[in-house]
């Protein structure tokens, strides 16, 4: 951690950056926080989230990114939270002048978990580099289920939706002020289980944009394995576009641009 | 319900400037086409959102067709290419939870199109006759 504070303590006192975004222990929680240079020694406190314990710091930072637009933060990532960042640069919610990542290796047991590609940030400011995961076994699980099997699978899991819109809101890639799981013409309102297609509305929303935080799923008091779902939806992106979601040199979202040229054929009947 | 009885929903996303024009060539020429279909007229097909595709399974089609103007012919130069993207993608999805890929399909037809688009009517209405009622459709009614 020793490090991690020191490349913190040197940015906030040489003004660098007007506050760091990481995690201090408070009543023996782990949670989000802004170290400023006013209290600089807080920063003897700062810690990394602990694997089970972690939050949308991105997301944190966007209002905060509106709120000062001239200052430049420092915020703690890890392999995902970067991916993040580099999507938010690209769709415009924050400003990679203004941003100084301070980088995360994650533990092999998290990357196993997570199923994660790339488990650690460009730069790494604490721990060491571990083994990424090139497959999703959770997805390749489901893509051997029969079709109308897959059917029964996802509709069950839709079925126990309450519709908290917890997936949305933890998500670090959630960042519209309209969201189309509430546009009454879209979204029936007022009942539950909600349309069966709440959840894949989603899953397109978060194509090209889901960094495979693991959030949603973990958030979800359904316990809808939502992660395959956008796993999925990603890995379709690259096959499809040849988009690597979050990479800071995928060019372009897919979603924003329309094309130089049309490089896919419709489907035959 | 027997299969015999089966009478498919069928929606249909044509963009004004090609594939509506073609629809409206069909009908002027007095081309026959099952009357299945019902015609949402768009200003280009680049505007249908996969959400407005399934906010229709959702509520009840048994297949969705979305036609628009041949790549190079849009009349908003490269609106079909976002169509294309979008609908191949949402296949895609469809298929890995489920939901009959096959019941989404995309036809390029031009304003000339006339017999082009009666026949691609007839030959989805007859697939999506053979496919029987949509899955989400039948688990929602079960
Ligand atoms: S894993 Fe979930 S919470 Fe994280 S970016 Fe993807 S959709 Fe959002
Ligand atoms: S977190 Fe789970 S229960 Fe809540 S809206 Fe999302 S899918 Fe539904
Ligand atoms: S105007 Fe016909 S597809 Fe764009």
């Amino acid at each position: 951690m020793d490090k991690l504070r020191a490349k913190v303590r040197t940015l906030l006192s040489e003004g660098q950056v007007a506050g760091y975004l990481g995690y201090l222990i408070k009543d023996s929680h782990p949670l989000p926080h802004l170290f400023t240079p006013e209290n600089l020694e807080e920063v003897d406190q700062a810690v990394v989230a602990p694997d089970n314990a972690r939050y949308p710091l991105d997301k944190l930072l966007i209002p905060l990114a509106e709120r000062y637009p001239e200052a430049a933060f420092a915020i703690q990532v890890r392999g995902c939270d970067e991916r993040g960042l580099n999507e938010l640069y690209k769709w415009g919610q924050l400003d990679p002048e203004k941003v100084v990542p301070v980088g995360v290796a994650c533990t092999q047991e998290q990357a196993d978990y997570c199923e994660c590609p790339g488990p650690w940030a460009s730069v790494v400011d604490y721990g060491e580099k571990c083994q990424p995961v090139a497959k999703s076994l959770r997805v390749e699980q489901v893509a051997t289920l029969a079709e109308e099997d897959a059917f029964q699978e996802w509709l069950g899991a839709f079925k126990r939706c309450i519709k908290c819109y917890g997936c949305r809101d933890v998500c670090p890639m959630c960042f519209c002020k309209d969201c189309s799981l509430e546009h009454e013409d879209l979204m029936s309102t007022g009942q539950l289980p909600p349309d069966s297609i709440f959840q894949l509305v989603r899953a397109i929303h978060m194509a090209g944009r889901c960094i495979d935080c693991g959030l949603c799923e973990e958030t979800c008091p359904a316990g809808i394995p939502l992660r395959v779902l956008y796993k999925k939806a990603n890995a379709l992106v690259k096959d499809l576009f040849d988009y690597e979601t979050g990479s800071p040199t995928a060019g372009p979202s897919p979603w924003k641009m329309l094309g130089e040229e049309a490089t896919l054929e419709t489907k035959p009947m | 319900m027997s299969d015999q009885e089966f009478e498919p929903k069928i929606l249909g996303f044509f963009c004004n400037w090609c594939t509506y024009a073609g629809a409206d060539l069909a009908g002027v020429s007095r081309l026959q086409y099952p009357s299945n279909i019902r015609v949402i007229r768009v200003m280009c097909s680049g505007t249908v959102s996969p959400h407005h595709v399934l906010k229709a399974f959702q509520k009840g089609a048994d297949g969705v067709l979305i036609g628009g103007c041949h790549i190079g012919d849009c009349h908003y130069l490269r609106g079909n290419y976002m169509t294309i993207k979008r609908v191949r993608f949402l296949q895609d999805l469809l298929k890995f939870t489920g939901f009959e890929p096959g019941r989404l399909h995309l036809e390029w037809i031009s304003a000339a199109e006339g017999p082009k688009f009666a026949q691609t009517v007839r030959d989805f209405t007859e697939k999506i006759r053979k496919m029987g009622p949509a899955r989400l459709k039948s688990a929602r009614a079960a």
